[in-house]
């Protein structure tokens, strides 16, 4: 090789000094040229420290690598999102985008949550439980209860999400379902969260009249944020404040943990007559839905939920004796547990293998988690700020639906 | 606690093309790992890979060339998207600042020791937005060129990405190079 005469390129010294320089330098001898050449020198010692500092700063920047249950789960919502692009495509090309024949407004409703497929669903029942307990409301009435009370040991100012699995939420239905046997259930639920067959407890009213029953100025979102189809007239539904109460019966439990074959587990003596009492406060859930495609909106406002004990046992030893209750895995308590301020946090079940979450900002202070499923049907976000529980969910994405909950302002 | 009436099951659910389901399975973690450089966050770093490949899934003849011209494809367009939503948002630096935040909070900063060498450390939340700042202020192939480079990428693969000749890696790098020093510490004076 030959020292060439006429100095190389910048071009090939940076490829030299990557190892790359093969081709580029044609049979030349750089090293050989740079003993000799002062320019050369120079231009490559430049190139070095412009090198270095890209090597530590870009080079720097953390990789993330997608496992691939992620990618597999990204794949399958990549399919959800082909199909609704063909669906829309189709509906389109037969010159009827609003194309769906008239339901009436109860139809609308129930179709668009037909429709959601499953991860949605639950990505938006935490946000659901902690608004309005809907979810809950599913359960038996004393499971019904008893995961009411168990959501809502806290007073809730704050909202953490708490991780679990398909087998941990099992566990910890089955063991809130449990607590039935422990005490009885006192109080009645409203109508309007008993389920859909309450028609005229799902009328819309208008946000003014809705505000007024939940006793806030309620908010609503920048028109210009909402998914486009979407009507900007929300439906407005009102759920109104109630109360449970749950008191612990020492005898009932002795007999229940008998029977089970716990006998080694016994209800403190000052729990018995204990009463937990659970406030649910009114909620507002404005809805905007749309027939044509699968956009769906939701918006859940409401006060705070607030937990009482009545007799001799405080909340510290109600939530002792709660988080240590035979069967409730341990993952789920250890977060519980690492809750700092637990009687003012309220906790948000994420289920993991369907959900990403990551703790976000909103305005005027309020914090919050957003949930992101990961098959791309939707996201959530809910957040509490000056002593309200907010909650946004929808078929869209987490970019787009942070935009809409970051609009909500009094109108 | 929490429990829905598990939704019936997809039916009818066409059976993706085999081979749009094999591209998508040979490059989304490449892409997911590279695009990820750019945005620094998770959610952000999918939606932009969903939009890479549901651009590539109507693009059927595409989908028929050689894997590698396919991934040379995806990478670029990939980038551009992320690189618009970085610039394009008016967010972005509020963004970056939640993301800087968020990884803070998440215990991903190091820590802020002079030891080990500049390159082997990550870099503070701050830092990170910084870069992806400068980054996106960069004309498209130089900072193209910059991120795949120090991703790990070798110059023939550069090459097929950028879609120009080997031999004109090392300039676009050099002047890439350059150009990202000035821009960073012009942004950060």
């Amino acid at each position: 090789m030959t020292s060439p005469s006429v100095c190389p390129d910048v071009g090939v010294w940076r490829a030299w000094l990557d190892h790359e320089a093969g081709l580029a330098a044609d049979g030349l001898d750089l090293e050989a040229h740079l003993h000799t050449c002062p320019g050369c020198r120079q231009a490559v010692a430049e190139l070095e420290q412009d090198a270095a500092f890209a090597r530590a700063t870009v080079g720097a920047l953390p990789p993330l690598l997608a496992s691939a249950g992620q990618a597999a789960l990204a794949r399958e919502r990549l399919a959800w999102r082909q199909r609704t692009a063909a669906a829309s495509r189709t509906a389109t090309a037969a010159g009827r985008p609003g194309g769906a024949p008239t339901r009436t407004p109860q139809e609308r409703i129930t179709m668009t949550i037909a429709r959601i497929s499953t991860p949605w669903r639950v990505a938006a029942s935490g946000l659901a439980a902690a608004l309005v307990v809907s979810v809950v409301v599913a359960f038996s009435p004393g499971a019904r209860t008893a995961a009411a009370a168990f959501l809502a040991q806290f007073r809730s100012q704050e909202v953490a999400a708490i991780e679990v699995t398909p087998q941990t939420q099992a566990d910890i239905t089955r063991t809130l379902s449990m607590l039935n046997n422990l005490g009885t259930v006192q109080g009645t639920t409203p109508s309007a969260v008993r389920g859909n067959e309450q028609r005229d407890e799902q009328r819309s009213v208008s946000l003014d009249e809705a505000s007024r029953e939940v006793g806030f100025t309620l908010k609503s979102p920048d028109p210009a944020t909402l998914p486009a189809g979407l009507s900007a007239t929300p439906r407005v539904n009102v759920t109104p404040a109630f109360q449970q109460r749950f008191t612990f019966s020492k005898a009932k439990a002795a007999a229940y943990f008998q029977s089970t074959g716990h006998p080694e587990v016994s209800l403190p003596d000052k729990f018995d007559g204990a009463t937990l009492v659970v406030s649910i406060p009114a909620a507002a859930m404005l809805q905007y839905g749309n027939d044509a495609s699968r956009e769906a909106l939701v918006i859940g406002q409401a006060g705070e939920i607030v937990v009482d004990v009545q007799g001799n046992v405080s909340l510290d030893e109600l939530r002792d004796f709660l988080l240590g209750l035979p069967g409730l895995p341990p993952a789920a308590v250890a977060q519980l547990r690492q809750i700092r301020n637990w009687n003012d946090t309220l906790p948000i079940p994420v289920p993991v293998d369907k959900v990403h979450w990551q703790p976000a900002s909103f305005p005027n202070g309020g914090q919050g988690l957003l949930l992101n499923d990961n098959s791309g049907v939707g996201s959530a976000a809910i957040w509490h700020q000056s002593g309200h529980l907010y909650g946004v969910a929808g078929s869209l994405k987490a970019t787009d639906l942070k935009r809409v909950a970051d609009s909500l302002a009094a109108h | 606690m929490l429990e829905v009436a598990e939704a019936p099951a997809a039916a009818g659910q066409p059976r993706p093309m085999a081979r749009f389901d094999a591209l998508f399975e040979r490059f989304y973690a490449e892409l997911f790992g590279l695009i990820y450089r750019v945005l620094g966050d998770p959610m952000e770093t999918e939606d932009t890979l969903q939009e890479a490949f549901l651009k590539l899934s109507e693009h059927h003849e595409l989908q028929l060339r050689p894997d590698a011209e396919v991934g040379a494809w995806l990478r670029r367009v990939a980038m551009n998207l992320a690189f618009n939503r970085l610039r394009a948002d008016r967010r972005a630096r509020a963004r970056l600042e939640r993301v800087g935040r968020l990884e803070l909070a998440a215990g991903g900063a190091s820590p802020d020791g002079d030891d080990g060498s500049p390159s082997q450390q990550v870099l503070r939340a701050e830092e990170q937005a910084a870069v992806r700042r400068a980054l996106a202020e960069l004309p498209e192939r130089q900072r193209e060129c910059l991120l795949l480079r120090h991703a790990g990428y070798a110059y023939a693969e550069i090459a097929a990405t950028l879609g120009i000749a080997v031999g004109s890696v090392g300039v676009l790098l050099a002047r890439a190079e350059h150009t990202f020093r000035v821009t960073y510490r012009r942004q950060t004076v």
